[in-house]
């Protein structure tokens, strides 16, 4: 098991590049109020068939099949954690178009994984080239957006999406 | 996660994909598969680009890639060099990635003590 949440993003997101993803989107989500924390992994890789993606999500995935194809252990990581911690795992994919990864889990579960070191996984994912990295993480009505392509990040901080209380956390959840 | 943290990701993205221009003397490779991750190669990786920022090293381009099947070793690490010398490394740590930046990647000399393999293009194909 992975001991930190941005190991896990590290982990789906190596798949990403691995399906040879161009543009990989990692949102993270903490909402105190309605006590969710949420991760999403979007990609425009190669994408998964409805076989593919049936083995991935079974439990008795225990080694990729093809270096090529994104199926390993780190899926099944996830979705335990997020089962343990209250939460639900889904992952989308459409072939040829991209793979969506999506996990929840509550906030408050004594069980879920700290976030960890989240500039350390987007740096190492960062170190593949050609591939627009991006970040948007939302906590509490605080925004923080990065993208590697642009080379730059910004941080939308307390801004009138967040002076409107509630409207932030109703979009995030 | 603190957001001031974050903005720091800024300042160190933007210098890593300053230095990926150009051709570099060495070429770094992270095993980044689940069971590198899980045995700490990001730590490693983490340290290993710091102690190149304080170093002030910039002829290293570094890479990451999926499992590469010495999943009992892991972290492990290769380091391509333009002669088409290639040294793995495994079982690294974060000491000893800062060892591998000081001795390696800066004075070319392999850490025998984390080595594992050593491979050198044949230079007769005989």
């Amino acid at each position: 098991m992975l001991e930190e949440l941005s190991l896990h993003i590290l982990d789906i997101g190596m798949n990403s590049l691995a399906a040879g993803a161009k543009n990989l989107e990692v949102v993270v989500i903490e909402n105190t109020s309605r006590d969710w924390f949420i991760i999403r992994i979007r990609d425009d890789g190669q994408g998964m068939d409805a076989t593919t993606l049936s083995q991935v999500l079974g439990r008795n995935v225990t080694s990729k099949k093809g270096r090529k194809k994104p199926i390993g252990l780190g899926l099944a990581f996830l979705r335990q954690t997020s089962e343990t911690c209250g939460g639900s795992f889904h992952v989308r994919s459409v072939p040829g178009r991209g793979t969506t990864v999506t996990a929840s889990m509550r906030l408050s579960h004594i069980d879920r994984p700290p976030l960890g070191d989240l500039n350390a996984t987007i740096l190492a994912l960062c170190a593949h080239p050609g591939v627009d990295v991006q970040l948007h993480y939302r906590s509490n009505g605080q925004t923080f957006h990065f993208s590697s392509k642009e080379g730059k990040s910004h941080e939308l901080g307390r801004t009138q999406e967040a002076q409107g209380k509630g409207t932030t956390a109703s979009r995030a959840a | 996660m603190n957001l001031d943290e974050l903005k720091k990701l800024k300042e160190k993205a933007q210098r890593r994909v300053a230095l990926r221009e150009g051709n570099k003397k060495y070429r770094v490779v992270f095993s980044m598969g689940t069971s590198g991750i899980a045995a700490g190669a990001r730590e490693v990786m983490a340290t290993l680009l710091d102690e190149l920022d304080k170093r002030g090293i910039e002829n290293v381009e570094v890479a990451v890639t999926g499992e590469i099947g010495l999943v009992d070793a892991e972290p492990v690490i290769r380091i391509e060099e333009k002669s088409g010398e290639n040294v793995t490394y495994a079982n690294v740590n974060p000491e000893g990635a800062r060892k591998i930046v000081a001795e390696h990647l800066q004075k070319g000399k392999v850490v025998d003590g984390l080595a594992v393999g050593k491979i050198k293009e044949p230079e007769q194909k005989h």
